[in-house]
C-alpha cells in the first residue's frame, strides 16, 4: 500500500488552534449535554406528561401548561408573588449596591477592609444566614423590632403576618448584595478621571457628576447587574422555604417554591415541570425586555449614539 | 530549552490514563464468592445507628450469604430522596416508609406488594402487629408495607405545672370541659400556656387531627378521602372550642411560636399540656428540664378519640433481591427485632402489642405509657388522609389557610369556606 504524502495530515496553525480549541472544552461540552441540557429538554418532555415522578407516566399533551393558567387559581397568586418580590428586590438592591459601591469607591485609609466586610456576607451558607434573619425579624426578641422600638414604633409580626412578611423577604434578600456591589465598583473605577474633571470645569456639582457622568457611563454595568438580579430574583427558594414557607396564607408563595411543592411533596412532576418552563420562559421574556429598553437607556463608550 | 510537555502530549497522556482506569474499574472480575448485597434506606440520626449496626451484625451472622449496607437518610430529606432514587432505577432494597407515604409509593410503584411473603412465611406472625397499624400500609387491599411503630396522640403534662398551681394531674375521667377549665387555670399570660397544642399548633389533618376534632364527632377527611368535613357540625364546633382557646391566650399563636420556636416552648416547660404522640417520648425524656407524664386523651361530647399513626418498612419494586430483603424484614420486624431495635431502646412504640410491653419497660417511656397501649387497644384511630394519592396536596391547602387562622386573620368560617373552595377543584381533578 502506497504511503500517503506526509503533508495530507499537516494542519495548518488554525486547524490545529481549532482542533486544540475543541478537545479543551469537550469535557466541558459533554459535560453540559449529560448534565445540563439533557435534562432541560427531558423537563420539556415531562412537562407533557402527568408524570408523578414514581409510576409510569400518560402523554398529555400541553394539558398541563392550559391547566396552569385556566384551573390552578393559585399560580396567578404565585406568579403576582414572584413579580412583587422581583420588582423589589431587584430596584432596591440596585440602588443600595450602587449607593455602597460609591461609598465603597472613596480614596480612604482601610477602605479595602469596608470592602471585604460588605462582600462576606455572599460566601455564607444560605440556610444559616436566612435563620440569623428569622431571629433578627422575630416580632418579640428580635433586633429589627427592638430597634424600632428606641423610636416609637411597635415592630409588626415580620413573616407571621401576610401584610409584611414579601416585605421581609425584600430585606432579606439585601444580604446577598455583595458580588453586585463588586460589579459595580469594578465599574466605577473604570470611568475615565478626565471625564470628572471636565464636568468640574463645566461647574457641575456632585449630584451633576452622578446624573451626567457616573451614571451613563455606570449603565452597563447597571444592565447587567439588573439582567441577572432579575433571574436571580425569579428563582428565590430557600429563603421562602426557611422563613416563610410560602406563607402566612400564600402571601409569599413564589414560583419556585410551588414548583417545589408540586414536585417533591404533591407529587406532580409533569405538573411542576411545566411550571418549569414557564418560569424559564419568563426570565428569557424580561432579560429580552431589559435588552430592547437598554437600547434607549444604556450609554456604550466608542459607539455611535 | 527542551519542551518536556506539549499540549497534544498531555491531552494523549490523559486520554490513556481515562482509557485504563475505565478498563480496570469495569473488567470482570470474581462475584462467586461475594455474598448478596442488601441495601436498606434509613434515616437514623447518629445516636440511633449503632442499634442499626448491632442489628445488622448480628443478621450477618446468622446469614453469612447476606452482607447489609445501609444509607442514612436525613429525616428532612428521606422522603424526597426516595422517588427521585425511584425515577433514576436505583432505589434500594428496603426503604423506611413514613405513614404518610404508603399510599403514594404503593400507587407509585415504588413498594413492591408483601402479599405473596406474608402468606407463604408460616414464621412471620402477621397477626400479632396492630391492625390499626397494617391498615395504613394497605393499598387497595394489598399489604405494600409493614409497621415497626405506631405511635398515639396523649395528653402530655408537666406535673412541676400542676403542683405549682395546686391541680390534680389528668385522669382517664377528664372530660373536653375539665380539660378546657384546667387549661385556663393553668395560663400565666407571658410564662406559660395552658395547653401547647400538637407540637405547638391545631393540626387538621392527619393524626392530629383525629384528637382534635374527632371528640365532638368531626373529620378533616371523610371514610373515603374524596371530601373534607370542615363543614360538618362536629367539626365546626371543635375548630371554634381551640381557637377560642388560642384567641384567649390559652394555646400559643402564630406570633407566639414564632418568636419562642414549637420545641423551644415544648422543652422548656412553659406548656402546661400538649398533645403528646409516643414517638416524641425519647427526645421529652432527653430534653425536659421538668417533671411530666401522659393521661388518657380527655373524652368529648361523642366519645373518646384519638390519633394513631406510625412508620415503617417496603420492599421496593425494584430490589433485585426480594427474597434476602423479606428474610431481613421477617426478622427485623419479628417480636424480637421490635423490642431490640424499637421496644428496649425506647426509641418508640412497636407495633406489635407482644413488644409493647418492653417500650412501656424502657427508660425512656414515661410512667404512665401503659395508656398509649390502652388507646391503641380501644380508641385510637388512625389519622387521614393516608388513602389518598392526592392526599398532600389536600393538606397543602388547609396549611396556607391554616397560617392565616393562626394569626387571626381570618374566621374559623372563613377557614372552611376557602379550604372548600380551594380543595373542590383537587377533588374534581382526581374522582
Amino acid at each position: 500500500m502506497a504511503l500517503m504524502p506526509k503533508r495530507f495530515f499537516r494542519l495548518t496553525m488554525r486547524q490545529r488552534e481549532a482542533r486544540d480549541f475543541y478537545l479543551c472544552i469537550l469535557p466541558w461540552l459533554i459535560g453540559f449535554i449529560l448534565f445540563t441540557g439533557g435534562p432541560v429538554l427531558y423537563s420539556f418532555f415531562i412537562s407533557l406528561t402527568n408524570w408523578t415522578g414514581m409510576s409510569t407516566r400518560e402523554w398529555v399533551g400541553f394539558q398541563n401548561y392550559i391547566d396552569l393558567f385556566t384551573v390552578d387559581p393559585l399560580f396567578k397568586t404565585v406568579l403576582a408573588n414572584t413579580f412583587v418580590y422581583g420588582v423589589g428586590s431587584v430596584w432596591l438592591g440596585l440602588v443600595v449596591a450602587v449607593g455602597i459601591a460609591i461609598l465603597m469607591n472613596q480614596k480612604v485609609p482601610g477602605i479595602s477592609i469596608f470592602r471585604a466586610i460588605y462582600y462576606l456576607p455572599s460566601v455564607t451558607s444560605g440556610i444559616a444566614i436566612a435563620i440569623m434573619w428569622a431571629w433578627m425579624f422575630n416580632p418579640r426578641s428580635g433586633l429589627i423590632n427592638y430597634v424600632l422600638s428606641l423610636v416609637g414604633i411597635d415592630g409588626p409580626g415580620w413573616f407571621s403576618s401576610s401584610q409584611w412578611a414579601m416585605t421581609g423577604l425584600v430585606i432579606v434578600s439585601l444580604w446577598g448584595i455583595g458580588p453586585n456591589m463588586m460589579i459595580l465598583l469594578a465599574g466605577l473605577q473604570g470611568i475615565p478621571q478626565h471625564l470628572y474633571d471636565a464636568a468640574k470645569i463645566d461647574g457641575a456639582n456632585a449630584w451633576q457628576e452622578f446624573i451626567h457622568v457616573t451614571l451613563p457611563m455606570l449603565s452597563p454595568i447597571i444592565l447587567y447587574v439588573t439582567v441577572i438580579s432579575i433571574i436571580g430574583s425569579f428563582q428565590i427558594f430557600e429563603n421562602v422555604l426557611v422563613l416563610t414557607n410560602g406563607g402566612p396564607g400564600t402571601s409569599t408563595r413564589v414560583l419556585v417554591f410551588d414548583l417545589y411543592q408540586n414536585a417533591f411533596v404533591n407529587s406532580r412532576m409533569g405538573y411542576a415541570s411545566a411550571q418549569a418552563w414557564i418560569l424559564c420562559i419568563i426570565i428569557m421574556f424580561m432579560t429580552w425586555l431589559m435588552f430592547r429598553i437598554s437600547k434607549r437607556s444604556v450609554y456604550y463608550e466608542g459607539t455611535e449614539e | 530549552m527542551r519542551k518536556i510537555f506539549t499540549l497534544q502530549s498531555l491531552l494523549k497522556t490523559a486520554t490513556i490514563a481515562s482509557a485504563l482506569l475505565f478498563t480496570l474499574a469495569t473488567g470482570p472480575m470474581s462475584h462467586a464468592q461475594e455474598p448478596t448485597t442488601l441495601t436498606l434506606a434509613l434515616h437514623w440520626e447518629p445516636s440511633f445507628q449503632p442499634t442499626q449496626e448491632a442489628f445488622d451484625a448480628a443478621f450477618m451472622e446468622r446469614h453469612p450469604e447476606i452482607k447489609i449496607e445501609v444509607i442514612y437518610n436525613t429525616w428532612a430529606d428521606h422522603n424526597a430522596i426516595v422517588p427521585t432514587w425511584a425515577a433514576a432505577g436505583e432505589l434500594p432494597d428496603i426503604v423506611y416508609t413514613h405513614g404518610s407515604r404508603a399510599t403514594p409509593w404503593a400507587a407509585g410503584e415504588i413498594c413492591a406488594n408483601l402479599d405473596s411473603y406474608i402468606e407463604t412465611d408460616e414464621d412471620f406472625n402477621v397477626e400479632g402487629i396492630f391492625p390499626v397499624a397494617l391498615e395504613q400500609y394497605q393499598y387497595e387491599g394489598n399489604q405494600y408495607a409493614l409497621p415497626y411503630d405506631h405511635g398515639v396522640i396523649l395528653l402530655g403534662y408537666n406535673k412541676d405545672a400542676f403542683d405549682t398551681a395546686g391541680m390534680a394531674y389528668p385522669d382517664e375521667t377528664w372530660t373536653m370541659d375539665n380539660f378546657r377549665e384546667a387549661a385556663v387555670a393553668l395560663t400565666i399570660p407571658g410564662q406559660q400556656w395552658g395547653f401547647g397544642g400538637y407540637y405547638n399548633g391545631i393540626p387538621l389533618a392527619g393524626e392530629g387531627a383525629v384528637s382534635f376534632l374527632g371528640p365532638w364527632g368531626g373529620a378533616s377527611f371523610n371514610e373515603t378521602e374524596d371530601a373534607l368535613l370542615f363543614d360538618s357540625e362536629g367539626s365546626r364546633t371543635a375548630l371554634n372550642f381551640w381557637y377560642g382557646l388560642m384567641a384567649e391566650g390559652v394555646i400559643p399563636n402564630q406570633e407566639d411560636v414564632g418568636s419562642m420556636g414549637g420545641g423551644q416552648i415544648m422543652y422548656t416547660g412553659q406548656d402546661a399540656m400538649w398533645a403528646m404522640a409516643s414517638w416524641e417520648t425519647p427526645a421529652f425524656a432527653d430534653l425536659a428540664a421538668f417533671a411530666w407524664d401522659v393521661a388518657p386523651w380527655p373524652e368529648g361530647p361523642e366519645g373518646r378519640v384519638t390519633g394513631a399513626f406510625g412508620s415503617g418498612f417496603c420492599i421496593t419494586s425494584q430490589s433485585k433481591n426480594p427474597d434476602a430483603a423479606w428474610l431481613y424484614l421477617s426478622e427485623y420486624l419479628s417480636e424480637e427485632g421490635m423490642i431490640a431495635m424499637w421496644g428496649e431502646t425506647g426509641r418508640g412504640s412497636p407495633a406489635r402489642e407482644a413488644a409493647y410491653q418492653s417500650w412501656i419497660d424502657s427508660e425512656l417511656s414515661p410512667d404512665n405509657a401503659e395508656f398509649y397501649l390502652e388507646a391503641l387497644a380501644e380508641y385510637a384511630v388512625n389519622g387521614r388522609p393516608y388513602a389518598s394519592v392526592t392526599g398532600p396536596e389536600i393538606i397543602d391547602v388547609i396549611n396556607q389557610n391554616q397560617t392565616l387562622l393562626n394569626t387571626g386573620e381570618i374566621t374559623v368560617e372563613q377557614f372552611i369556606t376557602n379550604v372548600k373552595e380551594q380543595t373542590d377543584p383537587i377533588f374534581a381533578r382526581e374522582n
